[in-house]
């Protein structure tokens, strides 16, 4: 007998004692969601980590391509916040998905992985895209506009692709969200797209985060 | 003159903590789903031999799918809940909601 079913209030795992009606419904609600726990990535967690990451590292370089603090905060500081932040924001996705996938196989992890492989060759198809207009004579005041533009359009397109996939309004909504506030801050010019996408933006994040949570708890209720 | 309440009767193979733990866990997977052995082990808290009875009695009843497979040289074991699995899982809640109701008046015994 274990600390947690100690805990529980539950015979050893092996006991055939008679179960309660009661008692039995009880042991549903409770595995259902302590299996739930286990199994799925926590997407408020995912959402909370992106939310933080839009607020802090497009709120940095708001700051910084403001020019209101001078010399104190160099545009580099702003870019190395968002790749900073990106990153460790991708590790927890990362680390959310696979710990919580581990041991499950069949037909809804290919899926997840074929949805993990489009996140790489869109991103990586878009730096080269990015970069070859840079080369190819971009005027640098637009560069912060393409590279801000164009990131979003491909992460709302593939939220919008995550939420049919896995017929999920909230991530569908987000989705929407990102491509709105994207398109509509490039029409404002720097540094003002840069408020958008921190503020409205990464507001959105926090917003599906709660709105997430609440769904789990009302998917595995305390009681039946 | 009183008939007494007909009471409807629990599925025993599930009817027992430890199987209705494992079925509930398997049951959090989407359908087609399958979860290794060691995995399902650590998600209801169960020694390796004492799992190992509480599936063979789940497949006999034809609730789970017990497969072996290779990765590599390795054998892993893979387990999901069949379609009948997850009907008899349903069932079971939906008698054990039956039970707790309030008798109806009707199913109180007035009917012959």
């Amino acid at each position: 007998m274990d600390e947690g079913q100690r805990a529980r209030g539950l015979a050893p795992a092996g006991d055939e004692s008679e179960l309660s009606p009661e008692a039995a419904l009880g042991l549903i609600a409770s595995e259902r969601r302590r299996a739930l726990r286990s199994l799925q990535p926590d997407t408020a967690v995912i959402l909370g980590v992106w939310g933080v990451a839009w607020l802090v590292g497009f709120g940095v370089t708001w700051l910084a391509s403001s020019g209101w603090l001078g010399r104190a905060l160099p545009p580099w500081i702003a870019g190395a916040t968002i790749v900073t932040l990106s990153a460790a924001a991708t590790l927890v996705t990362f680390g959310q998905v696979l710990a919580r996938g581990r041991g499950v196989h069949g037909p809804s992890r290919g899926t997840s992985s074929l949805y993990g492989w489009s996140w790489l060759l869109a991103m990586v198809c878009l730096c080269l895209l990015d970069l070859a207009l840079e080369h190819q004579g971009l005027p640098a005041h637009l560069a912060p506009l393409l590279w801000t533009g164009s990131t979003l359009l491909v992460v709302g397109l593939l939220y919008l692709a995550g939420g049919m996939i896995w017929a999920d309004p909230l991530l569908y909504g987000l989705g929407a969200w990102v491509l709105v506030t994207g398109a509509g801050s490039v029409s404002l010019g720097v540094p003002a797209n840069f408020a958008v996408l921190s503020l409205a933006g990464g507001g959105g994040f926090p917003v599906a985060a709660v709105a997430a949570r609440v769904r789990s708890w009302q998917s595995a209720p305390a009681r039946p | 003159m009183t008939a007494p309440r007909v009471l409807p009767s629990l599925d025993a193979v599930i009817h027992a903590q430890a199987r209705l733990r494992v079925m509930v866990a398997l049951s959090v997977l989407p359908f087609g789903e399958q979860v290794t052995f060691s995995r399902l082990q650590e998600l209801v808290g169960m020694t390796a031999g004492n799992l190992s009875t509480h599936l063979r009695k789940l497949e006999e009843a034809g609730y789970v799918v017990v497969a072996k497979t290779f990765r590599g040289r390795t054998p892993v074991t893979s387990v999901s809940l069949s379609r009948d699995g997850r009907r008899a899982l349903e069932d079971y809640t939906a008698t054990l909601r039956e039970l707790l109701a309030p008798a109806a008046p009707e199913a109180d015994g007035t009917l012959p």
